[in-house]
């Protein structure tokens, strides 16, 4: 196990425009261990495995695999030298087969053709590896279910003579009988010899699978080459350990009229049956882990898909269900989670991103563009939009200010309640503490705001309530200024007792 | 277009994304003004008897209306990301209906009225199979684009129809409100065509840049997701904008027969690429989200040019077609950096 690390990661600073993702981040990893990548969202650690599997280039520090540097922002040369990533959107083809696959863009040949055979008997090799004979390399993917698309990636991984696996949050979008299954496959890689990387948000999978541990916080390691065995509330405290002074306002009170009213709203698998209420003036976070189907209720109260079953009602009134432009009518707003391919309007201006969800107003028959833009102005200079010369095109921006032209643009509109998803993520923190004061100031003017955010520490930090939803249901509720971290993670994610609950299940 | 403040530093205005504008008028409008002065100063110079004329001038516009036209409708159906590849066979189908509508006699109004109303049905028609069909638009007009062409052949057994002395028209001196003076009739010594060709350019700036419609069209198309999030009515937006496609085909359609004094099944054939090539060149990037008015305009003029040069310069029709097709696979070409932001 000692000697030379296969992945040595030093100093390494990563800078996006206006955001420092990585400020210099050290770890290490050896061949036959497996381990853990814990953080909050936004702390790097998507940045940290794309610099060293080559798709991002870092600004500075040094990657070292197997004692040699590794040429950075050359994915062919990370690969070649046998790393591989497994990502947590699974990339696989699903009119494509198994054998298709796994050997996708490296078909073995014989002369011009495809070595059919090969391709076949290599793959039922490989699958025979990880213990899952059972998939046939004829099998389209689509057929498969999750977990096994996934043992199909970690096979694809395989054929290309993998050292370093990389596993992005593989758990996420498995039930707990397949989380097993491939930790078994896990255990058979590091003890051929690979090295895992192993990012995950569930605190319980490190001591089941993990041998060591390192925290990244903000872009920093927070600490590392920390024993699997590390109490949980360890683990969190150093996640969230970031002392900021003052980043949060005061928390609204807010106790107005009913404003929002959700009923046994459903659409199966990411919702089953959520009941909530939002009172004008409160902020009411909904916290939860990544796939727990916070950003599908959003977009099923918001109207933009077509729930099973379940009613939304504004002040009293019953919205048509997949009818967002009903629902802005009625006083909704919603600012999605990806700012640059739904939010927003890249190479438009300042002005026509915030009208554009009430251009009515200014339509006397024809567009008045003077007033227009002398409106969003204001409300660009209202939320301290940098800059707010609203002639300027959005993409030029920060993702901070960015998400400002997407709130300037409900404010324009005088909208009543404000669907928030993910609002200060990939935002630096003294932009995130501009953000949460106008996500206060709001619910003080009466605003209700309903905030989705994987960041719990700032859930607690703005939320007049917070509600944890997991697996499609809200299974928890508690004041914003009662909430502690450990308890929101405990009802966050899946029963701790997997293994009872695995037999349960049998 | 409010004009940008004059005291944004120019260094400020930075990435390949950003629309650089001067006073309100995009660079790539700016060099097309200078395009079409240097196409006329070059067929001034090569054929200076026939070319700088008033009469070759007045020749130009007229053919040119009738793409212009349609390329003021494929702006906005470009706007959204769309295309359409049927609006030449259209144009002759519409042209036909109307023609046996009045054949052997009627009246300009009734030839008129049928033909805009053939032409909004079969845009309908498009429309309903892209907005709620969900059929992709290249798919969907081409289809449209061998429907179109094969009614026009049916109507008349193949053959076209006269329509010379529709109301007391006659070449030369047609009477006024005859269907041929819309065609080749004159106020001011202006052709009637090229009236109704700049009212409708004018209509469609406003339409475009100072109506929420307009904001909506290029919105769709820029990103539609985001439009949706923002209460942009995404799939009315897209159907009307192929129903007024239709409706554009049919005044070009009446003003193609009404210059030729007949309806034909085979006339309008290749005018989708002229017309989308007009666009191109002005601007509209056919990937959706910009769109310009001006620039249409002004690609109308830079092929009405180019092919008159080439008229009289004595390059044939075929040689005339390579050219055509090099300008638009150049002009996309140009784009192509923006696009692949």
């Amino acid at each position: 196990m000692e000697g030379t690390p296969t992945l040595d990661v030093r100093g390494l600073v990563k800078e996006f425009p206006g955001v420092k993702a990585l400020k210099g981040v050290d770890f290490d990893v050896r061949a036959g261990e497996v381990h853990c990548l814990l953080g909050p969202n936004g702390a790097g650690k998507s940045t940290l495995i794309k610099c060293v599997s080559g798709v991002v280039e870092p600004t500075g520090g040094e990657i070292f695999l197997g004692g040699e540097p590794l040429p950075v922002g050359d994915p062919a040369a990370s690969l070649a030298r046998g790393v591989a990533t497994i990502y947590q959107e699974l990339d696989l083809v699903d009119e494509l087969t198994v054998a298709q696959s796994v050997f996708l863009a490296h078909e073995p040949r014989r002369g011009p053709f495809l070595d059919l055979d090969k391709m076949s008997r290599e793959t039922t090799a490989l699958l025979t590896r990880l213990g899952h004979e059972g998939i046939a390399p004829r099998a389209k993917i689509g057929s498969l279910r999750p977990a096994a698309q996934q043992i199909v990636s970690i096979a694809r991984a395989l054929s290309h003579d993998v050292r370093l696996l990389i596993m992005d949050e593989p758990s996420a979008i498995l039930d707990d009988g397949e989380i097993e299954t491939l930790f078994e496959v896990v255990r058979r890689l590091t003890a051929d010899g690979v090295a895992v990387v192993y990012i995950t948000h569930r605190l319980d999978e490190i001591r089941r699978i993990g041998n060591r541990v390192t925290v990244l916080s903000d872009g920093r390691t927070a600490a590392t080459g920390l024993p699997a065995g590390t109490p949980t509330d360890k683990l969190v405290e150093l996640m969230v350990g970031r002392a900021v002074e003052r980043l949060y306002p005061e928390r609204p009170t807010g106790h107005g009229d009913v404003v929002l009213e959700v009923r046994g709203l459903r659409r199966l698998p990411e919702v089953r049956s959520v009941s909530l209420e939002l009172r004008a003036g409160e902020v009411v976070g909904l916290g939860g882990l990544v796939g727990a189907g916070r950003t599908e209720l959003l977009r099923l109260i918001y109207g933009l898909d077509q729930p099973d079953e379940g009613e939304v009602y504004v002040d009293g009134t019953r919205l048509p269900p997949d009818r967002a432009d009903r629902a802005i009518e009625a006083g909704l707003g919603f600012a999605p989670e990806d700012r640059k391919s739904q939010g927003l309007l890249l190479d438009w201006s300042l002005t026509k991103n915030v009208s554009l969800a009430d251009l009515g107003r200014f339509q006397r028959g024809l567009l008045n563009v003077r007033a227009e833009r002398s409106a969003a102005e204001e409300h660009l200079r209202a939320l301290q939009t940098v800059p707010d010369d609203p002639d300027r095109i959005v993409r030029e921006l920060s993702g901070g200010n960015q998400q400002k032209v997407v709130l300037a643009r409900w404010l324009l509109r005088r909208c009543r309640v404000l669907l928030l998803d993910e609002p200060t993520r990939g935002v630096d923190v003294a932009t995130k503490a501009e953000l949460y004061r106008v996500i206060t100031d709001l619910a003080a003017e009466g605003l209700a705001v309903l905030v989705v955010s994987s960041e719990l520490e700032e859930l607690m930090g703005i939320c007049t309530r917070i509600l944890v939803m997991r697996e499609g249901e809200l299974v928890f509720e508690i004041e914003g200024s009662r909430a502690t971290e450990q308890e929101l993670l405990r009802y966050a994610v899946v029963p701790t007792d997997t293994e009872d609950f695995v037999e349960e299940v049998r | 277009m409010t004009a940008g403040e004059s005291g944004a530093p120019a260094a400020a205005i930075k990435g390949a994304g950003a629309q650089r504008r001067l006073g309100g008028f995009a660079l790539q409008e700016y060099a097309l003004v200078i395009v079409v002065v240097l196409l006329f100063v070059a067929g001034a110079i090569l054929k200076p008897d026939s070319f700088p004329t008033w009469d070759n001038v007045r020749n130009m516009l007229t053919q040119a209306s009738v793409v212009g036209v349609l390329a003021m409708g494929m702006t906005f159906v470009i706007a959204t990301s769309g295309i359409d590849l049927s609006v030449g066979s259209v144009l002759a189908a519409a042209g036909m209906f109307g023609g046996i509508l009045v054949d052997p006699e009627g009246s300009t109004l009734v030839f008129i009225v049928g033909t805009l109303a053939f032409a909004t049905l079969l845009g309908t028609v498009n429309a309903i199979s892209i907005s709620y069909g969900r059929v992709v638009p290249f798919i969907a007009t081409l289809a449209m684009f061998s429907i179109a062409r094969g009614i026009a052949l049916l109507l008349n057994d193949k053959l076209p129809v006269s329509l010379l002395d529709l109301n007391g028209g006659s070449f030369g001196d047609p009477a006024a409100f005859s269907l041929l003076w819309f065609g080749t009739g004159r106020i001011l010594g202006i052709p009637i065509s090229v009236y109704v060709f700049l009212g409708i350019t004018l209509g469609a700036w406003v339409l475009l840049n100072r109506t929420r419609y307009g904001r909506f069209v290029v919105a769709v198309g820029g990103n539609r997701e985001a439009a949706r999030i923002a209460g942009v009515p995404v799939r009315r937006t897209i159907f009307t904008v192929y129903v007024l496609m239709g409706v554009l085909v049919g005044v070009a359609a009446v003003l193609l027969c009404a210059r030729l004094g007949s309806a034909s099944p085979v006339s309008g054939n290749l005018y989708e690429l002229d017309a989308i090539g007009a666009v191109v060149i002005g601007g509209t990037s056919l990937a959706g989200g910009r769109a310009s008015i001006v620039g249409t305009f002004l690609g109308v003029l830079t092929f009405a040019l180019i092919f008159s040069l080439m008229t009289q310069l004595d390059l044939s029709t075929e040689v005339q077609q390579v050219v055509k097709g090099a300008i638009v696979l150049g002009a996309v070409l140009l784009q192509r950096p923006e696009a692949r932001l």
